[in-house]
């Protein structure tokens, strides 16, 4: 492979770093609106005045002294020595941009200074003079607004100055550095940086200084969450899926059974393709008519919670309650996450600091957030029978949410960690990123999904043309006939549930609708479909992340407890019949 | 309460000085107390001033507060001829004894507010604290507050940061929670968030209790 020279985006969290990366490099990498949206690296090829560099994105990080693993990341990357490192600071909090620059001067490379965000520093009022400033750093500064470009190209034309940074202060250790720091960058500050005017706050920023107050903050969560069981339940699992399915059952499906027979005379090979449990009829039809409308509303409204920033200021809203689980309110954010892919999320606790914190996050990750298509498909199903059936549903996952995260707290030892997170600006959703990042998503969940959904179906075909279903279904009878009280042919659900979540919901969805299943059995196999087994993606990564053993130990617990408390649901249900 | 004389209270004043220096030897003090009157001693006794046991000489605790309250008096006059009359350190001794004999309890405080309640003397001789003093430090302290203690959109100098543990102080700072620095309190509940600078931060309790504010204005 060719070698080309290493540039790596190195700044504080949330300044834009990712944004940079994708002018510089012309790719997609997720941008959101809160610290710690990258934590792992990301690498890409750009050339700019006709050299080629590879670019590196890294995990924003405050100091080089680091605590969490996604800032230990960016510091093994500064060991690896890159022959260029951008720093991109935020033009409003110069004073913690330059707290960084003078750790970074400690390991004498060739740095440019870029100050991202002016147009933010500009609507406050703060003018920064770069020219001064690149004199007196010795490096150069440019001043850019990622999201616009402007500035971009100068970012590029610029690369080839690179410099050494002077070395203002020379290192000391520990709090006594701090202070020889904080004075320099008093002096630098005061030089280059004016304030003019006085900012007035804008409907956003108190919309968002609402959003993390109890009162109407709550008001404010539930309202997110109506419009969001709206959205998903009735708009995408509704609306959407009904008038695809029809599309498919009514024109597609005939039309490809038509073809397909007509091209290949084997039944049995029309069948695999076409038939009952046929490729195309199952699991592409659930793939594009059931997967796809949820999947893309929940990722565009995603996109939207994301980039406006709220999310931070849910965890400010949760942390209290997130303590009675072990966590704190960072925790929110991989939870959060979870609702959009179990695997991505599980990644994603590198952002929480202690190992016990990790683990049970991932755990709960794993038993009771359900990811996008399924949660989708759960809104869709349950608004077909009663809003009650719903708060059942709620109420069993978070009261088994905190029930297994209190116990786990209880038995895991190592200290509480305490909060501390920093809340970003309210901003408005550009609606060219939502959809970026909505594309991106949406390819990268399908891809990931209609292979499983092929190869299950596959597998239903063969036990089904052989007859081994119904010999699976016997021998699942006694917890799913006996114990949860749901038809036999539910087994089929758990079976492929095993291969991937949502494809069991997607197969329940179709029960459901065909009548097949009363409101009860609707809810307790709901249940236990969320408190399944983790999808295989996320299976591999929990392997990566916290090792085999965890990983099967998990695996064994959600099963265990998605049959457990379904039977013990069933048995309420039974007695008290309120669905 | 006992009479005392002028006599007496010299006296009393010389055994606390000795006391200061952790000399409570009968016959080293008894040399001093003769100067200024040859039975001064028993006549300290007599009074209920002091006790001698085992050659060593001890305060009662009538004698204490006597010798407490005109050792006050004489350090905190010496300071007022050194600092505000400028009299040299050689000869503030002599008009200070004629001071510490005269000056009445209120008239003692306000000189020690006036003179912003000094700790010593020019001799370098600690000034015991009268009730000025600790009224004083309790205004003080209540200048400087926790976190925790302030209310929402309350707006204070960070004083400084009482985070033993390294990661946590360092963590504060580089996000830039800096003594010195103004910060503005959003919210209490359910988290603290405070803003420095343009940097927006949420924290729990753990921390703002550790954080130390000047209320000033
Ligand atoms: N107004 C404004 N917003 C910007 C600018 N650059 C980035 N943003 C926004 O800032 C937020 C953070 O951008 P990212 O690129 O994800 O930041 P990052 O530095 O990669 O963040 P981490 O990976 O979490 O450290 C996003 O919501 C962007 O839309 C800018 O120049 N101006
Ligand atoms: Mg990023
Ligand atoms: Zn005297
Ligand atoms: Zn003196
Ligand atoms: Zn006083």
């Amino acid at each position: 492979m060719e070698r080309f020279k290493t540039i790596l985006l190195v700044g504080n969290p949330n300044v834009g770093k990712s944004v940079i990366f994708n002018k510089l490099t012309g790719k997609d990498v997720t941008v959101s609106n809160y610290p710690g949206t990258t934590v792992d690296i990301s690498s890409g090829i750009g050339s700019f005045e006709k050299e080629k560099y590879r670019v590196l994105d890294s995990p924003g990080m405050n100091s080089l002294i680091s605590y969490s693993e996604d800032e230990e990341i960016t510091k093994n990357l500064l060991k690896e020595r890159p022959d260029l490192v951008i720093q991109i600071g935020d033009a409003k909090n110069l004073r913690r941009a330059l707290h960084l620059f003078f750790e970074l001067t400690e390991i004498e490379m060739p740095m440019i200074l870029c100050l991202n965000m002016s147009d933010e520093a500009k609507e406050r009022g703060i003018r920064t003079d770069a020219g001064i400033l690149e004199e007196l750093l010795g490096i150069p500064v440019v001043a850019t607004v990622a999201i616009t470009g402007e500035g971009i190209n100068n970012l590029k034309l610029r690369i080839k100055d690179a410099r050494i940074p002077k070395k203002i202060v020379t290192k000391k250790d520990g709090a006594l550095a701090f202070d020889i720091y904080e004075k320099e960058i008093d002096g630098i500050v005061s030089r280059v940086q004016k304030r003019v005017g006085e900012i007035k706050p804008f409907l956003a920023d108190r919309l968002g200084n609402w959003a993390m107050k109890p009162f109407p903050g709550y008001v404010i969560l539930i309202a997110v969450l109506c419009l969001m069981y709206i959205f998903l339940g009735k708009f995408a699992a509704r609306i959407c899926v009904g008038f695809l399915e029809e599309l498919f059952e009514k024109y597609i499906n005939p039309f490809l059974y038509q073809s397909i027979t007509s091209i290949i005379p084997a039944p049995f090979i029309v069948d695999a393709l076409s038939g009952e449990y046929g490729v195309f009829t199952m699991a592409i039809r659930y793939s594009f008519a059931i997967i796809f409308p949820i999947v893309f509303c929940f990722f565009v409204f995603f996109g939207i919670l994301e980039d406006s920033g709220y999310l931070p200021r849910l965890c400010i809203l949760l942390d209290k309650a997130f303590r009675l689980i072990g966590l704190n309110g960072k925790a929110v954010l991989p939870m959060v996450l979870g609702l959009g892919c179990g695997a991505m999320a599980v990644i994603s606790t590198r952002i929480l600091s202690t190992k016990k914190e990790r683990l049970i996050a991932v755990l709960l990750l794993s038993l009771a957030i359900p990811c996008s298509a399924q949660l989708g498909i759960i809104f869709g199903i349950l608004s077909g029978i009663s809003f009650r059936a719903l708060l059942i549903w709620l109420f069993v996952v978070i009261f088994l949410l905190i029930l297994v995260g209190h116990f786990s707290e209880k038995v895991l030892s190592g200290a509480k960690t305490p909060f501390l997170l920093e809340v970003p600006p309210i901003r408005i959703p550009s609606v060219e990123n939502i959809l970026m990042k909505t594309r991106m998503r949406l390819v990268w969940y399908l891809r990931e999904v209609i292979p499983f959904f092929v190869l299950a179906t596959f597998i239903l075909f063969l036990i089904n043309r052989f007859n081994i279903l119904s010999l699976i279904e016997w021998i699942f009878s006694p917890i799913v006939v006996n114990w949860l009280c749901l038809p036999a042919r539910l087994a089929e659900v758990f079976i492929v549930g095993f291969l991937r979540r949502d494809y069991g919901a997607a197969g329940l969805y179709v029960l459901a609708k065909d009548g097949l299943l009363t409101p009860s059995q609707i809810v307790v196999s709901l249940v236990v479909l969320t408190l399944f087994v983790p999808c295989f993606a996320q299976f591999l990564v929990l392997n990566r992340e916290v090792g085999i053993k965890k990983a099967f130990f998990i695996f064994f617990f959600t099963l265990s407890c998605s049959f457990f408390f379904g039977g013990i649901l069933n048995f309420f249900l039974k007695i008290i019949r309120i669905v | 309460m006992q009479e005392k004389t002028r006599e007496q209270e010299e006296a009393l004043g010389i055994i606390w000085h000795f006391r200061e220096r952790k000399i409570k030897d009968f016959d080293r003090i008894i040399g001093k107390l003769k100067e200024i009157s040859p039975g001064i001693c028993d006549c300290l006794v007599e009074k209920g001033f002091i006790e001698i046991k085992d050659k060593t000489i001890e305060l009662t605790p009538s004698g204490e507060k006597i010798a407490y309250n005109i050792t006050r008096r004489h350090r905190l006059a010496e300071r007022l001829l050194h600092d505000v009359l400028e009299i040299n350190k050689e000869e503030i001794d002599q008009s200070a004894c004629e001071f510490e004999h005269i000056l009445s309890d209120e008239v003692t405080d306000s000189i020690c507010t006036l003179l912003g309640h000094p700790k010593f003397c020019p001799h370098n001789s600690p000034i015991p604290a009268g009730e000025c003093c600790t009224k004083a430090k309790e205004e003080l302290e209540s200048i400087v507050v926790s976190l925790d203690k302030l209310k929402s959109g309350d707006t204070a100098r960070i004083a400084y940061i009482s985070i033993l543990e390294h990661q946590r102080l360092h963590k504060l700072l580089s996000l830039g929670i800096i003594p010195g620095k103004i910060l503005h309190l959003h919210q209490t509940e359910p988290a603290f968030v405070i803003k420095v600078d343009e940097t927006q931060i949420a924290l729990d309790k753990d921390f703002a209790k550790n954080i130390y504010l000047r209320r000033s204005t």
